[in-house]
């Protein structure tokens, strides 16, 4: 029985890095088709599951192939068209392969030969074979909900609650262009990234449904034997993603004919509405309250996609529930696509006990996570122990990217 | 920090020489494929075909012998995919999901997926088999053969058996949707699984309000429920239940209770045989889509047990199936329910089906046996209805 969960020594003896890709080179690459994946599924209107899926998908692919024998982008769309199929959200391949090329560079796209969908489909079969035809993936955000309707607090407790939840997620979406999920269970995950979005948002657990006294920590009651350490480098793992510059590493198969000038990032940064680029030992003011929802639409931050996120996605977020309210229907905007009146099977017995599931991607409607992560330190909260301060200033050239954005399934 | 620069330094110096790599060539490519060793896909030359059980327009099913140890059989279903626009097929790749995660003595095992090996011949695409272990009868096959003699406490094995199977799958949030007897696999030990998931799917208890809509175009006709005839698109394990009880009748006529050839003449067999279908009986009926375009026979009376009883003397048989053909599915039976029924728990008690088996040494299938006889002798010349989903094309009409 083959594990999918790998040590960290494994992954840096990839078949990738025998084949000469340095392990920095590896980690971007693999950020890059977890990026294509979300982002074009984002844009096609699939579900979280299905995305996260895909992306799961892809990191376990480049345990058994090199980067240098399959371009990640081609990967990337043939991760997408199965977790669609397998996720009961099937889309057609030759649309997944326009709205991928929608995002790439035609450079980018190159990659994907003369007949796209030819490539994407005798991929197909590859990928089954090498991940064992093991289709069935679970995800942090389950448990996540999961677990945040154990916990208990003071009178601000729902709000406080809401607002750590919806960092979490965040959390949770960026993980995915790490090779966290490869490492660690679902579960553990969650509870890391939560443990974070805690710290980060200043919540603090003090009481939990079904607590006793065995339980020094909230999180005993669902993992075994997890200790501080492995929680803060999970949390380092992700919390690294916003100090990464894309622009510092060279593109990948195939490689472009050098222009002028260096070679525009895939990502580019979105100036800010306000016209000013922040700058790294000028931290951005930094507040904890979640900004008016007319600030939303001019989103400052860098986006993973390479142009801002339409705005009616923003709209529609604005009066998008938060991602669990328990009391009733979550208010779709209008009739739901398929993929939310058939929710994905959980196939491990009874679905999770978060029993609506976020009716959108949630929207981040607290600072983004770098911000806040810089705010922490800024102040001195003890997000890491022990060591030099955690290495998540806002870099040098570009703004920190954002996380991205998901927009509401139901709209549009 | 003089380290750090350094190896930032090697770092760039290699990205340097690996911004140009080398990318496959379509030669390399199928090389390459050809050659690698997928380790968690083993090739199907590691069995050996014996023959051939089952045909449909899904593919084919092969007895197949483990090479590594000649005493194991398994049965190879082949995933057909020549006609498939979109990959590999979506039925397909639920059956496996479903497969994978249903583990329990009355449903059919998977042990693994095989491949061919990819070359010049298939275009460098492997075929893949689902393999399984082997059962040597379906309930069809067996029925079929009148030299085959159930007892009433063998009878109760093979239905409890059924309805453990569909509680243990209903618990795990999954619908069968192609109850019938030619699904039903039954060892030469006794032992009965569910098998052919090719048209399952998971289901959830719409919790936000939102009914579900499932295709309707599900189940054999001869085993289609009410509801899906009259196009409910919101159903559940009920559907499943349906079908059990029909095949659990089966048991003692031998063959199908009600054989229409369309759908509208499925409808006149079921009111005729369990009453007509009014809202006073079934409440909500009227507001299914083809309520009113269905032509639905008035005034018949339910004669479940009337009809019944000449084949089956038991009147706890009787009342079961009395409980199971039921028109409207939310009064229908649960697998539960029917698994507490007195029909199990009195003499004859359910007992082993391995002795009576162990007569019969040949397998046996629906596909290899003589047609069965058709009851109702106006319908003599259509061919055994075959599941019908538009939208499954291409993965369905099995028979195994």
């Amino acid at each position: 029985m083959p594990g999918w969960y790998f040590d960290k020594k494994e992954l840096r003896i990839t078949p990738s890095a025998q084949d000469g890709i340095d392990y920095k080179t590896e980690m971007r690459y693999r950020k890059e088709g977890a990026r294509l994946i979300i982002n074009t599924g984002s844009k096609m209107d699939l579900g979280y599951n299905t995305m996260a899926t895909g992306v799961v998908y892809y990191h376990r692919f480049y345990m058994f192939h090199s980067f240098k024998q399959f371009p990640r982008y081609v990967t990337a769309c043939c991760c997408l068209f199965l977790a669609g199929k397998v996720e009961e959200t099937p889309k057609k391949c030759k649309d997944i392969i326009k709205t991928a090329r929608s995002l790439l560079t035609d450079q980018k796209f190159a990659t994907f030969g003369e007949d796209p969908k030819e490539e994407v489909m005798t991929l197909e079969r590859i990928l089954l074979q090498t991940i064992k035809f093991d289709l069935q993936v679970e995800h942090p955000y389950q448990y996540l909900l999961k677990y945040a309707k154990c916990l208990k607090g003071d009178k601000f407790f729902q709000t406080k609650l809401q607002k750590m939840v919806q960092m979490a997620w965040t959390f949770v979406n960026d993980s995915l262009c790490t090779t966290l999920a490869l490492q660690w269970e679902p579960e553990i995950i969650a509870v890391a990234l939560m443990y974070l979005a805690g710290k980060l948002s200043k919540f603090e657990v003090v009481d939990w449904i079904g607590r006793t006294p065995k339980h020094l920590r909230w999180w005993d009651m669902f993992v075994e034997d997890v200790t501080m350490d492995l929680l803060e480098d999970i949390c380092h793992q992700v919390l690294d993603l916003y100090s990464q510059t894309d622009s510092s590493s060279p593109d990948s198969p195939p490689s472009q004919t050098p222009k002028t000038g260096p070679t525009r990032p895939a990502t580019t940064p979105v100036k800010s509405s306000n016209g000013q680029e922040r700058s790294p030992d000028q931290p951005p003011p930094v507040s904890i309250k979640v900004p008016p929802s007319t600030d939303i639409p001019q989103f400052p931050y860098q986006t993973f996609t390479s142009g801002p996120p339409p705005m009616g996605a923003y709209t529609a977020a604005v009066s998008a529930p938060p991602p669990f309210s328990t009391t009733g229907p979550p208010p779709v905007v209008s009739a739901p696509p398929p993929h939310l009146t058939a929710p994905p099977p959980n196939l491990n017995g009874p679905p999770p006990t978060a029993s609506v599931p976020p009716a959108v991607f949630p929207y981040v409607s607290h600072p983004p996570p770098l911000f806040s992560a810089a705010a922490a330190v800024a102040t001195g909260a003890p997000i890491v122990q022990p060591g030099p301060p955690p290495p998540f200033y806002p870099p040098t050239q570009q703004p920190p990217p954002r996380p991205y954005y998901g927009g509401p399934p139901s709209t549009s | 920090m003089q380290n750090n620069t350094n190896s930032r330094d090697r770092e760039n110096n290699h990205h340097s020489s690996s911004s140009h790599p080398h990318v496959m060539n379509m030669r390399e490519k199928e090389k390459y494929i050809e050659t690698f060793n997928f380790p968690y896909c083993d090739l199907t030359t590691k069995y050996e075909k014996v023959t051939k059980i089952g045909q449909g327009t899904f593919g084919e099913v092969f007895k197949a012998r483990d090479k590594s140890n000649p005493k194991k059989f398994v049965a190879m279903k082949k995933v057909l995919m020549d006609n498939e626009k979109e990959g590999f097929p979506i039925t397909a790749l639920r059956e496996i999901r479903i497969l994978q995660l249903l583990k329990h003595e009355n449903v059919v095992n998977l042990i693994e997926i095989c491949r061919t090996q990819a070359s010049q011949h298939n275009r460098y695409r492997s075929t893949f088999y689902l393999v399984f272990d082997f059962c040597e009868h379906d309930l069809a096959g067996l029925l079929s053969n009148v030299n085959v003699k159930f007892s009433l406490g063998e009878i109760k094995k093979v239905v409890q058996q059924l309805l453990n199977g569909l509680y243990y799958i209903h618990s795990n949030k999954i619908l069968h949707r192609d109850m019938k007897a030619a699904n039903v696999l039954i060892t030469k030990n006794g032992v009965l699984k569910l098998a052919d998931f090719g048209l399952a799917r998971a289901f959830s208890t719409n919790k936000n309000g939102m009914p579900n809509r499932f295709t309707n175009r599900v189940v054999t006709l001869w085993y289609r429920p009410p509801e899906l005839l009259l196009g409910e698109r919101n159903y559940g394990p009920p559907v499943d239940l349906w079908g059990a009880g029909c095949i659990m009748a089966e048991m003692w006529t031998r063959s199908p209770i009600m054989q229409g050839n369309s759908e509208q003449q499925q409808l006149t067999l079921i009111s005729q045989l369990c009453g007509s279908i009014t809202p006073k009986v079934w409440p909500g009926v009227e507001n299914l889509e083809l309520y009113k375009k269905m032509e639905l026979p008035q005034n018949q009376k339910r004669k479940v047990k009337e009809r019944l009883t000449p084949y089956l003397k038991d009147p706890y048989a009787c009342d079961l199936l009395d409980k199971l053909l039921v028109l409207d599915p939310s009064k229908r039976a649960d697998s539960d329910t029917a698994l507490n029924h007195d029909f199990f728990w009195t003499d004859p008690m359910p007992c082993d089906l391995g002795k009576m088996l162990a007569n019969h040494t040949q397998s046996m299938f629906e596909f290899l046996a003589p047609p069965r006889r058709v009851t109702q002798m106006r319908h003599h010349s259509i061919p055994r209805p075959t599941t019908s989903a538009v939208q499954d094309s291409g993965y369905q009409d099995r028979v195994f």
